[in-house]
């Protein structure tokens, strides 16, 4: 039945489970393959040819490769809100239900009216892009790029949320595998034997590498044997972590790695709970790259017609998914390695049409080979042309002595050597090397810790990865403190020739000869570059754009670097090699964001009142990490202002309840507690009694302010100290660098206890009356008792303890009372219960915003790390007596100048007018341009005592022109603002309010 | 990058915070004087090699620590204590 | 005067009052991850004063029977773990809230019980949960019976500790205390780390 409906598939070959016929559909077309299958084998198998469309000329593509290296076969994968554009069809696992469409066409695969632009092709060559930057703007962004926008587009992304989910991860070992072909899977064994605790990565999702895609045979037994028995000893290791389908796609300092793991790629949609996909942060000490090689392509013309594949590739369809990519084949080879591709073909009853062997001297063994196989031996020969449009049909070949004969065929295997997959070598900065033996670039100076062995160390031969494999994995162990017991011996392998002369590209092509499939780069777009003097290799890749797209020049680098070296009569060594940077392969940013995306970005800090907050429909706002009330709107408040209005006269009417919970409190205890503020804080502290609280304001170091908050004396050597909410991390920081680092001789113990305590302020008229139904009747909070800025110890509900601070932020008569944060709850309940009576009103941090401006009190529109204690008018603050951190810098003359801008207040002269924070001050008249900035707005609000917009700012000589009128410029907004400059203090100027 | 904390053993570089030159020193109170303080506050060397620097643990042990670091490479050389093991 | 109910004891709210909801209790089916909230411990920061280390140790000795340590480890009894928070500083955990006064003689004594969230992870899946955001090595050989760390957990603070003394390839048991106000943050990335194995 599935022979019926996939006619390229070979009966009794591969590895695809036959019991388990999965059903697809491309492009619309319902299709069939077996369980093992790739999206590309199973096409290859349906005998689809035509995969998706080039991304410049629309030229027809077909597969090249069979692995994470192809540059054509791109296709959107999956359907709706989960479609993935520039997906590799050759490492898509197929799953029962997939359905993929291809890219780059339109109307149809088939027919594809934007090949038109290969009439055009001229138009596109090399420099396109920096040539018409250089063209009038308007040309541009006009005319060429909505048309090449629609031309070039890679697929198109989904337009609906992802709605699968993805995460982050951890893992640490002793030795990281990365490969799990011959080699990886040798040096695993080593490692894992010895003791080691081992990851081995590898991006498919069957281990075994080339073994899968060869006939080879270990030990005398088919390799498959060898492969089964292996893979059962490593994951019987409880410390060897084998990752299938993981790709590590970077290398960073000190032995991490990133890794990608598709957890649910190869299914129709993850698991209930499962992610996705999986971006692991891997921590190894040592690390062997056994990444393999990358066949390179032969630059010839027509080399991108679809039936023209790479002579590895096709022995993997063959061998490892039973599926012959064609019916009629002629080999074209540089080397040994291409007649393992004619064997194999031979053998899967695939009929060989001619072996075009570019070598003049060809072993005579191989000339046998040929003869058995019935088909003529063109030695010393190229390929140079090859036609057919959407698929293979004819090609035209030079033999030795010049002549030129037509071949028809419908597939074309290049072999033209191997590349040592060697990116992620050089991810830390170090240039690969020119190795001419091989042909090839190999890893120079390592990543510490890092080795390559076998194929990614140019040493191809299935004996040499298995030894390679076996002995590193042996030393990494060793390294790792592990005694490695007497080694097996290697595993003898049959014999294999791996001999190859490459031809970077063969002269007199007919037609269009690609180096860079993915980016439609030619040879005669390389020749551009180096007419035009574009020479090294930098300037080549971002001229022409060669290795610029998402396969990263995987298969078409070297190509290019021989093509110039050609050009410019140097040796490859000497044109060099751009850096390969992470990743090596794509990576979705939803595998990087993993769980921190939508309300989960980063982590969330609640107030121990948000609950209660909440019940009352508060509106939150984010201030820094935390979620704070920002104001509680009754029914039938419309906008935010009516309910701010509403919350401020509440409060300076009658009493209002706010939880601060969030500001820092650090605990500061020891002998020299006291010395640790006076050194810190610009004011004095020595004469704080015990039981008082006093403002404080810090510097930093270069004479700026940093914070400001209160500190409250609880005994002898205990302080209590606040700092803003958006500093408290900052000043504890600060603190354990004074503590450390500055003074470690001081015996000071801090703590922070902001976590600890959840804290209300309790403001306004009634505030005292309020307090007095709360806490418990022992204690006495009369004014005479407990006066302006005292700090006690108090109980609450019958003995929870709590502390009581009289502070204000708002002006009125007010206080802080602070109780253990299980009980915020119940503190903020009890509160409203008690204050029922008084009209009690929860207030946020708008109104409270409101009520600072009115008083003129600094936060953090004026904190803002360019003012200083004499600019917001605290100058007298600073003590002469000590020394304190940012005092001479303070008073640097720069700082002292008697023209920096200076806070002040300012109303709008027409009192309707609104202002706005941000906006410059310019005298009346003034034209608006740098020269005439005389400062600008911190803060604004509207206040509904005043009954009109007041503004904090800082301008030059401030406190000195009071009454002087100026303009509030907001271009931004289209502010213009006539204002009065005033007094910073708004309201209640003698602080009766205050003190009741 | 990963950085060896003296306390907590060796740890992911997103645990920690950067200050800077730890050669720097605070002038102390006899050789108080702006130029001092200028040099203390803004005047740094930018060495392409070995740095002493000051990083905090911030979630770890709180500890301050000095790294010496290669800034070309990332090597580092060592990682102690700022605070002086002083007797505690 | 006031409603004299406001004077009864007051209700002290759980850190994890209104985020962890119980699962469906289902002992035929095993679950990979199970988490415990930890309530009503005593919890506090001591810090060592100058040069009374040892006095402190010799204190804590007497009193709780157990070795302040020096290295991060947690040493623990039924009652009491000391759990090192840094050097010269330890938290003390205690089953029950109780008066840390005695230790205030030696050391700054800072009461956490209401700071900090309990939870107690084990099952045969928490490491594989835990590596999903934490940036430590928890293998039984980094990370061996008593071993404690201060870290981040998806950029959350943690403290965390083994309080299990299983064989090598045994599933571990951690205890961890994170903030109070990110108890809820927290949990999002737990829940959801854990939820493949539940
Ligand atoms: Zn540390």
């Amino acid at each position: 039945m599935a022979n019926a409906t996939q006619p390229f598939r070979l009966p009794q070959i591969g590895l695809v489970d036959r019991n388990a016929p999965l059903t697809f559909r491309f492009d619309g077309q319902a299709l069939s393959g077996f369980r093992g299958d790739t999206l590309a084998s199973a096409l290859l198998a349906n005998g689809a040819r035509l995969i998706g469309r080039s991304f410049k000329y629309h030229r027809p593509r077909g597969l090249l490769t069979a692995g994470p290296e192809e540059p054509n076969g791109l296709v959107e994968l999956r359907t709706g809100a989960r479609r993935e554009p520039n997906t590799r069809a050759t490492v898509a696992e197929l799953y029962d239900g997939l359905e993929a469409t291809s890219q780059n066409r339109w109307p149809s695969l088939g027919f594809d009216l934007l090949s038109i632009n290969a009439l055009f092709a001229p138009a596109l060559m090399a420099g396109f892009y920096y040539k018409t930057f250089m063209w009038p703007a308007s040309f541009w962004e006009r005319l060429y790029e909505p048309a090449i926008r629609r031309a070039a587009g890679l697929g198109r992304a989904a337009n609906a949320e992802d709605p699968d989910t993805y995460e982050k991860a951890f893992a640490f070992c002793d030795i990281l595998v990365i490969g799990g072909g011959p080699a990886g899977l040798s040096a695993a064994l080593a490692a894992g034997r010895a003791g080691a605790r081992v990851i081995l990565c590898d991006d498919d999702f069957a281990l075994g590498g080339r073994l899968l895609s060869e006939r080879r045979e270990i030990d005398g037994l088919p390799a498959s044997q060898w492969l089964a028995r292996t893979i059962a000893e490593l994951e019987s290791f409880p410390d060897i972590r084998v990752m299938r389908r993981t790709t590590i796609f970077g290398v960073y300092d000190h032995g991490v790695y990133g890794a990608l793991e598709r957890v649910a790629d190869h299914v129709m949609a993850p698991a209930p709970h499962q992610p996705r996909q999986r971006a692991w942060r891997i921590v190894a000490k040592r690390a062997i790259l056994a990444a393999g090689a990358i066949e390179r392509p032969t630059v010839f013309g027509g080399n991108d017609t679809p039936g023209v594949m790479l002579a590895g590739a096709v022995r993997t369809y063959v061998n490892r998914f039973g599926v012959a990519p064609g019916r009629e084949a002629a080999i074209f080879t540089a080397g040994d390695d291409g007649w393992n591709t004619a064997r194999d073909l031979a053998a899967a009853g695939v009929k060989i049409v001619a072996v075009v062997d570019s070598r003049e001297q060809v072993d005579p063994n191989l000339r046998t080979l040929c003869e058995g196989f019935g088909a003529p031996l063109y030695a010393g020969a190229s390929v140079f042309g090859a036609s057919g449009g959407k698929s293979l049909r004819r090609l035209a070949i030079r033999e030795a002595n010049g002549s030129v004969r037509t071949l028809a065929c419908d597939l074309l295997t290049v072999s033209n050597g191997w590349n040592p997959t060697i990116h992620l070598a050089s991810h830390q900065g170090h240039r690969p090397v020119w190795n001419a033996a091989i042909h090839a670039f190999v890893a120079g100076d390592l990543p510490d810790g890092m080795r390559v062995a076998g194929s990614a160390a140019g040493r191809f031969s299935l004996r040499e990865a298995l030894l390679d494999g076996a002995q590193l994995g042996a030393e990494a162990a060793q390294d790792c403190g592990l005694a490695t017991k007497q080694s097996a011996p290697a595993p003898a392998t049959d014999p294999e020739a791996v001999a190859v002369a490459p031809v970077s590209r063969v002269a007199g092509s007919r037609g269009k000869a690609f180096v860079d499939y993915q980016n439609d780069v030619t040879d005669r777009d390389i020749e551009l570059a180096a007419q035009e003097g574009f020479r090294s290799v930098e300037h080549l890749k971002r001229y022409t754009t060669l290795g610029m797209a998402t396969d990263q020049g995987k298969t078409s680098n070297l190509a290019g670097l021989a093509i110039m070296a050609e050009l410019t009569g140097k040796t490859i060594a000497e044109t060099g090699v751009t850096m390969f940077r992470p990743p090596y392969a794509p990576v979705a940013i939803g595998a990087l964001a993993g769980h921190h995306r939508g309300q989960d970005f980063r982590p969330v800090r609640l107030a121990p009142t948000h609950q209660w907050s909440k019940e009352l429909g508060a509106v939150f706002v984010e201030s820094g990490l935390w979620r704070r009330a920002q104001y509680y709107p009754q029914p039938g408040e419309n906008d935010w202002l009516t309910t701010v209005n509403r919350e401020t006269l509440a409060v300076r009417g009658g009493v209002g309840v706010c939880d601060v919970s969030t500001l820092g409190k650090i605990d500061i205890q020891g002998a020299d507690a006291l010395t640790l503020l006076e050194r810190v804080y610009i004011n004095n502290w020595s004469n704080l009694p015990i039981g008082k609280a006093r403002y404080g304001v810090m510097l930093r170091e270069d004479g700026f302010v940093m914070d400001d908050g209160t500190a409250s004396r609880l005994g002898e050597t205990h302080f209590l100290m606040t700092t803003t909410t958006a500093n408290a991390v900052k000043i504890m920081q600060h603190l354990e660098f004074c503590l450390q680092v500055l003074w470690p001789t001081l015996d000071v113990q801090i703590a922070s206890v902001s976590e600890q305590w959840a804290q209300m302020a309790i403001a306004g008229p009634r505030s005292r009356d309020l307090l007095r139904a709360v806490i418990d009747e022992e204690h006495d909070i009369s004014d005479d008792a407990f006066p302006y800025l005292a700090a006690r110890m108090v109980s609450v509900g019958g003995g929870v303890e709590a502390r009581l601070f009289r502070v204000s932020f708002s002006g009125e008569r007010a206080y802080e009372l602070a109780v253990p944060a299980g009980y915020g709850d119940a503190l903020a309940r009890a509160l409203m219960a008690a204050g029922r009576p008084f009209g009690v009103t929860p207030y946020g941090l708008e109104a409270m915003g409101v009520m600072r401006i009115e008083k003129g009190h600094v936060a953090g529109g004026e904190l803002n790390g360019q003012t200083t204690a004499r600019d917001l008018g605290l100058a007298r603050m600073m003590s002469g007596r000590k020394d304190f951190i940012g005092r001479v810098m303070a008073g640097r003359p720069a700082l002292v100048e008697p023209d920096r801008p200076i806070l002040a207040g300012f109303k709008p002269v027409d009192r309707a007018q609104r202002l706005r924070a941000g906006a410059h001050f310019l005298g009346l008249g003034r034209s608006a341009d740098l020269d005439n900035d005389e400062g600008y707005m911190t803060s604004v609000a509207y206040s509904p005592n005043l009954g009109h917009w007041i503004g904090l700012g800082l301008i030059k000589r401030g406190a000195e022109r009071i009454g002087e009128r100026v303009r509030a410029y907001d271009p931004v907004r289209n502010g213009d603002v006539e204002v009065e400059i005033c007094n910073a203090l708004f309201l209640d100027v003698e602080g009766a309010r205050l003190r009741g | 990058m990963r950085l060896p904390c003296p306390h907590c053993g060796t740890r992911d570089v997103q645990e920690f915070t950067y200050l800077g030159d730890a050669n720097v020193k605070r002038p102390g109170a006899d050789e108080m004087s702006e130029a001092a303080m200028t040099r203390y506050v803004y005047e740094r060397d930018n060495p392409a090699g070995r740095q002493r620097e000051y990083w905090h643990h911030s979630s770890g042990c709180h500890a301050w620590i000095v790294v010496t670091r290669d800034t070309r490479t990332h090597r580092i050389e060592s990682a102690e204590p700022a605070k002086p093991l002083v007797q505690s | 005067m006031a409603d004299p109910s406001l004077k009864t004891k007051w209700s002290r709210h759980s850190a994890w009052a209104d985020i962890l909801t119980a699962s469906p209790s289902d002992a035929a089916r095993p679950c990979g991850v199970n988490v415990v909230a930890r309530e009503g411990l005593g919890v506090a920061g001591i810090q060592a004063q100058r040069g009374r280390k040892a006095a402190l140790s010799a204190l804590v000795k007497m009193r709780y029977g157990l070795e302040l340590p020096t290295t991060p480890r947690a040493v623990r009894d039924a009652a009491h773990a000391f759990v090192w928070a840094g050097p010269g500083q330890w938290l003390l955990v205690a089953e029950q809230k109780e008066s840390f006064a005695e230790l205030s003689e030696l050391a700054a004594v800072s009461d956490q019980s209401d700071g900090r969230a309990a939870l107690r992870l084990s099952g045969p899946n928490v490491r594989d949960m835990l590596a999903k955001g934490c940036m430590i090595d928890l293998h039984p050989a980094a990370f061996p019976s008593g071993a404690a760390a201060m870290t981040s957990i998806a950029h959350i603070g943690v403290h965390l500790w083994r309080v299990d003394e299983q064989p090598y390839d045994r599933p571990a048991i951690f205890d961890i205390l994170v903030a109070r106000s990110m108890a809820a943050s927290f949990w999002s990335w737990a829940s959801a780390s854990a939820a493949e194995y539940n």
